[in-house]
């Protein structure tokens, strides 16, 4: 019979049903950002007579070609913005193995106590003031790349998530077979334990990759002088935060505030920058993807 | 076991972490006291010039202009008290946030922009230790400081601080007085068939049949071109509140609501009328006027977009760019409908509903303070007698250097070059004495005398510089701000009909408590004055 259901199947009707509901979610999705980009082509004349619109009445160039010209900064904050992210994930990422990794081994005699530990700070945070002094007074983290990276690099939630894939995928007896094959534990960790868990430690690097690009607030905490080291989300919502005050506080301002709204950027440019923001890290996302499908499957029934 | 020793260790963690950022938070308070009495000797010139770290609020500073600029004011620095500066430039939507951290974190820093408008609130960080009072220090190191700001200004910047009544912070001289204005579109009143100059000189009623008539004739004459969604008035609801009725703000209102009005004379704002502070939505004149703005706009004169609080700051600024409004509200600067009128492309007239008033409002508009952790409040003090009598120094923070990004012209003006002017554009009221700046081009060469001329006339409201404390009635005034932020909006902006909103609404401010805040600051008032 041709319309033989294979296994698992459901049927025709219902396919399609499933379908247009995705098919309609995913359009909820994407239109916001198809609207962003429009907007980013369109003419200001246009946006100032019409407001935003899907078919604006003059399309133009012209703030990418002021964007990329006159703004040196964006440069630069596009490179900060790829050098903390890569630095970043590469060394968030490390952190979160070899500490997942030591809670995962039974014979860790510490584990609970170290599991807690990193738990505790999911629960109760240290506040924001004694925070940032500890950050700029302790550790120096101020006005340099390192105020940017290092207050990310531990999370306790990757850490379960690892310590969990490493349970789910790592046989005890692989490690052992490995120890009586005479490898000692940084081989055994770095040449036996981390090729199996490739799928977490995507899992987990996108994870960071993520938390690196879309961070402004460390740059807010303390990047207050040096601002060339502004990453790009940083850049963006400064220029965004300054409208929003700005007519937050028109009536104490005054006419003051008319005449610094004047020099603010114009909305197609924020829009300009939104999508100088998302295409990197949009074009990141299909190179992870392929393990992330991985991370999620492996752990249940494997075939 | 375990279990409780890693807890233990993680409370030791956050209390240690807890107990460093206390400790540092509050070593502001002690600091304040000592600072100003025992390290007085230090000033002497000669030896390693000292830093001076100076926060600004609203900049527009790229940091290769910045060290070009501050590289050859330091060399003029040090040869005259011995400093350099070094200075953050904050910008308008990073600095509440950044400020109130840095200042809980005792930052090393010398001075900060402060004011009664953001969130560095000055009286509220004076009461709590942060900013040193300068009462004492102002006559040896800012003598020429205390000459420069009129007496007046000085009585503004005093509040009840940590140390008792006082300056804390150095006020800026800059617009000092509030005038409420009608911004008309002389270029749409023009093709409408008006004389401008005549009914702009005239003024403006509010309840006059002639204002309608011209805003339905402007309504008219644009549908007639194919323009259906113009809406002739494009006002701040609660702007266009306080300029119909003649109420001022008074200073130290509710956080984010202003449910207080004080009545003043139009044209002689110093003349005791007998005025008490009242609740602003139940005197006889907020009715007449929520009634006759529903009137307004159920006739199609007020845009929708402007009774929404989402929308209505981007609708005023867009119509306001494109010129597509007949009238609006403007709290006046002095000068500014020349820079309307060239940013618009349309001719702005600005036809004042009152004259021109100062109150506590005029002092802390702009502030700039010496933290209490300052190692050196005396230099930075020093500084700041500079930076409000020495034109030089003021016009090169403020303007940049010459040649790099304005020139001299021939009759004492100053012409920016834009290409390098755009990297270097501080806030310029934010600093402090702008009257010593050079005029530039556009605005003219007898710009300052005019403009000084224009706010030494403003008269003084009869409550004078009275700064409410509303710390006093705090939980009323969270109910208060409550019920405000649900109906003051919409009445102001003729969203909802007097005749049914109005009575629920005061019935709930005073079911919220609004006659103990009223009360209170009539109390806070007349102890004032006596």
């Amino acid at each position: 019979m041709k319309s033989n259901h294979r296994l698992n199947t459901i049927s025709a009707g219902t396919e399609a049903v499933f379908h247009v509901i995705i098919g309609l979610f995913s359009i909820c999705c994407i239109i916001p950002f198809i609207f962003v980009i429009i907007i980013s082509f369109s003419a200001e004349s246009s946006i100032r007579e019409i407001g935003y619109s899907f078919i604006p009445r003059a399309w133009s160039t012209e703030t990418y070609a002021y964007a990329v010209q006159r703004l040196p900064q964006i440069w630069r904050s596009y490179f900060n913005s790829i050098l903390i992210t890569v630095v970043g994930t590469l060394l968030s990422t490390l952190m979160c193995a070899l500490y997942s990794y030591a809670l995962f081994r039974p014979d860790f005699k510490y584990r609970n106590f170290f599991t807690f530990f990193s738990f505790f700070t999911m629960i109760f945070g240290g506040g924001l003031v004694p925070t940032y002094v500890i950050c700029t007074q302790v550790l120096g983290l101020n006005e340099n790349y390192a105020a940017l990276i290092v207050p990310l690099l531990v999370s306790p939630f990757n850490i379960i998530i690892m310590r969990t894939f490493f349970k789910s995928s790592v046989p005890l007896e692989l490690i052992e077979a490995a120890t009586i094959d005479g490898s000692g534990e940084y081989s055994t960790f770095f040449r036996v334990v981390l090729p199996i868990a490739k799928p977490g430690l995507a899992t987990i690097a996108l994870l960071n990759s993520l938390a690196y690009w879309n961070d402004w607030y460390q740059s807010l905490l303390f990047i207050k002088q040096n601002k060339v080291l502004q990453p790009l989300q940083a850049l963006l919502m400064e220029l965004q935060n300054n409208v929003e005050y700005l007519n937050r506080m028109s009536a104490a301002l005054g006419s003051s505030a008319i005449q610094e709204a004047m020099r603010a950027p114009t909305q197609t440019l924020r829009m300009v920058l939104v999508v100088l923001i998302v295409v990197p890290i949009a074009c990141a996302y299909p190179f992870f993807q392929r393990y992330i499908v991985a991370g999620l499957t492996v752990g249940s029934v494997k075939g | 076991m375990k279990k409780i020793v890693a807890l233990l260790l993680a409370l030791v963690m956050v209390l240690g972490l807890a107990a460093c950022g206390g400790q540092n938070a509050s070593a502001g308070t002690p600091a304040a006291g000592s600072s100003s009495s025992t390290s007085s000797g230090s000033t002497a010139s000669g030896g390693e010039p000292v830093t001076l770290k100076i926060w600004f609020h609203g900049s527009n500073v790229s940091p290769e202009a910045s060290s070009k600029v501050l590289d050859e004011l330091n060399v003029y620095l040090q040869n005259k008290i011995n400093a350099k500066l070094d200075v953050i430039w904050g910008t308008w939507g990073d600095f509440d946030q950044a400020v109130v951290t840095a200042l809980a974190g005792g930052d090393n820093v010398d001075m900060y922009f402060t004011c009664n408008w953001s969130a560095d609130e000055y009286n509220r960080y004076a009461r709590d230790g942060y900013w040193v009072k300068l009462d004492d220090l102002l006559p040896q190191y800012g003598a020429d400081l205390l000459q420069a700001i009129p007496e007046g200004i000085w009585e503004c910047a005093k509040t009840n601080g940590y140390d008792g009544m006082g300056i804390y912070a150095v006020p800026a001289l800059k617009d000092t007085a509030t005038q409420n204005c009608w911004d008309v579109n002389g270029t749409l009143l023009a093709a409408l068939g008006y004389n401008v100059d005549q009914v702009c000189s005239k003024g403006l009623d509010y309840y006059s049949s002639d204002f309608e008539e011209m805003l339905r004739k402007a309504k008219e004459y644009k549908a007639s071109q194919g323009e259906n969604d113009f809406y002739p008035l494009v006002v701040e609801p609660m702007v266009l509140e306080r300029l119909v009725n003649y109420t001022a703000i008074v200073t130290g209102d509710l956080p984010g609501a202003n449910v207080l009005s004080y009545y003043y004379d139009k044209d002689h704002p110093s003349k005791d009328i007998g005025s008490k502070i009242v609740n602003k939505f139940a005197s006889p004149e907020f009715a007449k006027f929520a009634a006759r703005t529903y009137e307004l706009s159920q006739k199609g004169f007020i845009s929708p977009s402007t009774q929404n609080t989402g929308t209505s700051n981007d609708y005023l600024t867009a119509c306001q760019s494109s010129g597509s409004y007949l009238i609006g509200t403007q709290s006046y600067a002095y000068g500014c409908e020349i820079d309307f009128s060239n940013a618009r492309g349309i001719d702005v007239r600005m036809v004042p509903a009152t004259a021109p008033y100062m109150d506590a409002t005029s002092g802390q508009g702009a502030m700039m303070a010496i933290s209490a952790v300052s190692k050196n409040p005396e230099k930075a003090l020093q500084f700041l007698n500079l930076l409000n009598t020495d034109p030089y120094v003021m016009t090169t923070l403020n303007y940049g250097l010459e040649g790099y990004t304005y020139n001299k012209n021939s009759d004492g003006t100053i012409s920016f070059i834009q290409e390098n002017r755009s990297n270097y554009s501080p806030w310029r009221n934010g600093m402090g004495n702008i009257r010593i700046l050079p005029p530039t081009s556009d605005e003219g060469a007898s710009y300052w005398t005019d403009f000084s001329n224009y706010y030494n006339s403003a008269e003084a409201l009869p409550y004078g510089a009275f700064i409410f404390d509303n710390s006093v009635v705090e939980t009323a005034g969270a109910a208060v701000a409550n019920v405000y932020a649900e109906y003051a909006f919409g009445l102001c902006s003729g969203a909802t009909d007097p005749n049914t909103v109005l009575p629920t609404f005061l019935q709930k401010l005073e079911a919220a408590g609004i006659n103990d805040i009223v009360n209170a600051a009539n109390k806070q008032m007349t102890e004032f004055l006596s």
